[in-house]
């Protein structure tokens, strides 16, 4: 017998397809993996703590970088949170700016993750094409807010501004747009046999597991979950439009790829219906006080981010900071599933299953 | 094999098609007017009220004020020194937003490269004169205290 | 060039073999330079990019920089590599590369050997320079070069086997194992191209060609995404620079291995359009399989390692010799 020993291997902090500074240390037999730890915190810059020294306001720039990806759910879940203590009345303008937003926003999501995770399997042209249209998506943002990345967009009450002229025009020549080159997104890989021989039944999970976990999002769904917050407890004005939650079978990476897509599709799908229905004029802020200082108590509220479920935890004393500021980051609890999943796989594996949960290092840490 | 055909396909037929890369930095890029860059600072409009300072999330603006030389004018306080901190200055607009008289503005630059960390402490003078490709839209959402009267 | 061949060797013809040798060196060295200028534009082009086009008219000194670069570059060797073997990795993998070239005939004229095994002594070879990539993997002494350098041995000897018996039919076909008399077995129209009676052949030479070149989608002892760079993760400086151009005088002599053993070599595709010299012909298939190579790139996924082995054993394998088995069959009947 030749004797064989277990290879320890760090996977990361610096390595390409941890998607940021994330760290798994595995243990490897030839290429299967017997164990794995992920090791997060590299990026931790202790938002909740900072937030308790901070006025309402000006946390939303740190929730900015929070979930870098996108920016604006993350900017909602705050500004929504605070709004739900003070009972505020939100404009009917500024609901469907934030909406519109949102939405382009879970679009430029889940173009950067098909990208990406097209990248992780090998294949490096989808992400200059995703990445093509994502600008169209920041530019936009870019002309609505003045930031590319860091939106600061959203306001207690309302939002930060208004549509510059012809930016609505301009959503709406983007949605026929972008369906045309979803066409030529599922030309270019969908159909690839090489791309579903790698994905197909790879990091299965089954609903039960899914909901004990925690998870959320694409990866509550694609076991077969029918969860999705805009539909199920419906905010800000998602009750109006009409949209379908697509749902997998089997929890494998391929219905994950498959749900983030299609959910590209029902975002256009909701953009179309708001532009129809857009109001021509309108406050964008409502009456709110100078100073906002919630009234004493707790609040919780969740929504629905691209990368599933984003909730919001305020305590107040009453005063203009929070006494205590908590964010429920869904890909930090998405996470909680990876050494399950990874153990038996292959190194290979390891990249398309840690791609398919759809983290950003910035929110696992915050 | 269809699927792998069908992508070489895309990829043949976008050979020839439209490139989307910015001339960047041979031709600079043009940002919209609203684009966060740069801060802007008019000594002149600026009435030492501190709100920028304290709205600031990071704490990246110091400011001082002194007495008015002028004795008739009806401001006491004229400012005296203003700092903006880049190395932690997150450009995120709260400091404009909040300013009573647009004495501090975004501008359009935002090239702040540097080979020393000590060149990104910009004061008075240098945010001053960096008075190209100012906003011109600086009407935000938020409620504005009349000009003259400061703090809440 | 048959004329020299033929001489018995001196020092006067000595001379002129090492002169013709440097020469072709210093050639295939500004093939390469020009092939990853190519690919870097051709993927550029697929992807809405321009390519490389800062250094040089049109970026065409892009390459040349960056070997430059590459030269300049502090030598390092990890404390703890084996030193010796270290050394020697990018050595052994680029001899043979560089080697296999001699035996590729471009034209009716232009060869530099006639050698009558030359497809045998190719095959023979190029097998050396995963030699050199294993131990490169393992004398870095780093786990992501080890992994790679034995993702490389297990892909290298489970394609080797398909490649050589899917050319084995051609050889049956043209009766030769010398390239030039291959080639010349090919002459008329387009339909006596190996190619044609061979079709199933090309494809299995061309899959496990590819999977040779360690080019996407075999590109898994490098596996940018999993494995960082493989097994060269530890390699800089001109031993890094050994191992790409062995990657890409490899390019280079598959191109021309192909377009020799299935594309009619330097004939044209009619005869009609033979006052067209057969070095252009020869050029013009050639650069059309380099600009496949780089077509597949910008296009597909990476594979899995064990699908790659299933595909190997259970599919090109199989399908090599049931190629080898129609073809003897039909030489036995009809000719």
């Amino acid at each position: 017998m030749i004797r064989t020993e277990e290879l320890l291997l760090n996977v990361g902090p610096q390595h390409p397809s941890t998607h940021g500074v994330f760290r798994i240390i595995v243990k490897i037999d030839g290429e299967v993996i017997t164990e794995a730890t992920p090791v997060m915190g590299y990026l931790h810059r202790g938002t909740e703590k900072l937030a308790e020294a901070l006025t309402y306001t000006q946390i939303i720039p740190y929730t900015d970088r929070m979930d870098y990806v996108s920016a604006m759910t993350s900017n909602y879940v705050l500004v929504h949170a605070v709004e739900t203590m003070m009972q505020l009345e939100i404009p009917e303008r500024a609901q469907f700016l934030r909406l519109v937003v949102m939405e382009l926003q879970r679009v430029a999501s889940h173009l950067v993750w098909w990208g990406t995770y097209l990248l992780d399997i090998g294949a490096m042209t989808p992400f200059l094409y995703a990445f093509r249209d994502r600008e169209k998506i920041i530019e936009m943002f870019n002309e609505l807010c003045g930031a590319r990345l860091t939106y600061n967009y959203m306001r207690v009450g309302g939002v930060k501004w208004d549509a510059p002229a012809g930016w609505i025009d301009k959503v709406r020549e983007f949605i026929p747009y972008m369906k045309k080159t979803l066409e030529e997104y599922h030309n270019l890989v969908s159909g690839n046999e090489i791309f579903l021989a790698r994905i197909k039944g790879v990091g299965k999970y089954d609903a039960q597991a899914a909901i004990d976990y925690g998870l959320s999002g694409a990866n509550l769904r694609s076991a077969g979950v029918k969860w999705d917050l805009r539909k199920d407890q419906p905010y800000s004005i998602y009750d109006r439009f009409d949209f379908d939650v697509p749902v997998g079978v089997n929890g494998d990476c391929y219905d994950r790829y498959v749900i983030r897509m299609e959910e590209i599709r029902q975002s256009l799908r909701i953009l179309e219906q708001a532009m129809a229905e857009f109001p021509t004029d309108g406050d964008i802020m409502g009456k709110v006080p100078r100073v906002i200082r919630p009234p004493e108590g707790e609040a919780y509220v969740r929504i629905e981010s691209p990368r599933g479920e984003i909730g919001c935890h305020i305590v107040s004393r009453g005063k203009a900071e929070p006494y205590r500021l908590k964010f429920r980051r869904p890909s930090f609890v998405n996470l909680q599933i990876l050494p399950k999943l990874l153990v038996g796989e292959t190194m290979t594996n390891l990249v398309t299953i840690l791609g398919s949960i759809d983290i950003v290092v910035g929110e696992v840490d915050a | 094999m269809k699927g792998l055909v069908k992508g070489l396909g895309v990829t043949l037929k976008n050979l020839t098609g439209k490139k989307v890369t910015y001339k960047y930095p041979d031709v600079p890029i043009e940002m919209p007017d609203r684009f966060r860059g740069i801060q802007y600072f008019d000594p002149e409009k600026c009435i030492v009220c501190n709100q920028c300072a304290r709205v600031c999330p990071t704490d990246c603006i110091t400011l001082t004020g002194k007495k008015n030389p002028d004795p008739e004018s009806k401001m006491k306080l004229v400012i005296d020194t203003y700092d903006i901190n880049f190395e932690i200055c997150i450009l995120c607009d709260l400091c404009t937003e909040v300013c009573p008289t647009e004495a501090i503005v975004m501008t359009n630059n935002f090239e702040l490269a540097s080979y020393s960390r000590d060149d990104l402490f910009k004061n008075m003078q240098w945010l001053s004169d960096n008075n190209t490709l100012v906003r011109q839209e600086n009407n935000s959402a938020m409620p504005k205290v009349a000009k003259g009267g400061a703090t809440e | 060039m048959e004329d020299f061949l033929q001489k018995t060797l001196g020092w006067g013809n000595f001379t002129i073999f090492a002169i013709s040798g440097i020469v072709m060196l210093l050639i295939s060295l500004g093939f390469v330079t020009y092939f990853i200028y190519f690919e870097r534009k051709v993927i550029g082009w697929m992807q809405f990019r321009i390519g490389p086009n800062r250094t040089g008219p049109f970026g065409l000194l892009q390459s040349v920089a960056d070997v430059a670069k590459l030269l300049m570059k502090e030598d390092t060797i990890p404390k703890k590599a084996d030193k010796e073997l270290f050394i020697l990795a990018p050595i052994i993998t680029y001899v043979p590369s560089f080697m296999v070239l001699a035996v590729i005939p471009y034209s009716e004229t232009l060869y530099f050997t006639d050698l009558n095994v030359g497809l045998l002594y190719y095959i023979a070879l190029s097998g050396i320079s995963t030699i050199g990539i294993v131990l490169g993997g393992w004398a870095s002494n780093n786990k992501y070069a080890l992994l790679g350098g034995m993702r490389s041995a297990a892909q290298m000897i489970s394609y080797e086997i398909p490649l050589v018996i899917s050319v084995t039919g051609v050889i049956l076909i043209s009766g030769s194992l010398n390239l030039r008399m291959i080639a010349m077995g090919q002459e008329g129209w387009f339909w006596n191209w190996n190619i044609v009676p061979q079709i199933l052949g090309f494809v299995i030479f061309t899959i496990a060609a590819v999977a040779e070149l360690n080019r996407t989608p075999f590109d898994l002892p490098e596996a940018e995404s999993e494995l960082i760079a493989g097994y060269h993760v530890e390699y800089s400086g001109f031993r890094f620079a050994f191992f790409m151009l062995s990657e890409y005088t490899y390019v280079y002599a598959i191109a021309a291995l192909t377009t020799v053993l299935f594309l009619g070599g330097w004939y044209a595709p009619a005869p009609f359009l033979e006052f067209i010299p057969g070095l252009v012909w020869f050029f013009v298939k050639f650069a059309f399989v380099v600009f496949f190579l780089f077509w597949i790139r910008a296009t597909l996924p990476r594979m899995r390692v064990d699908q790659l082995m299933s595909l190997g054993w259970k599919w090109l394998l199989p399908l090599s010799l049931v190629n080898l088995f129609v073809t003897a069959l039909y030489m036995e009947i009809f000719k």
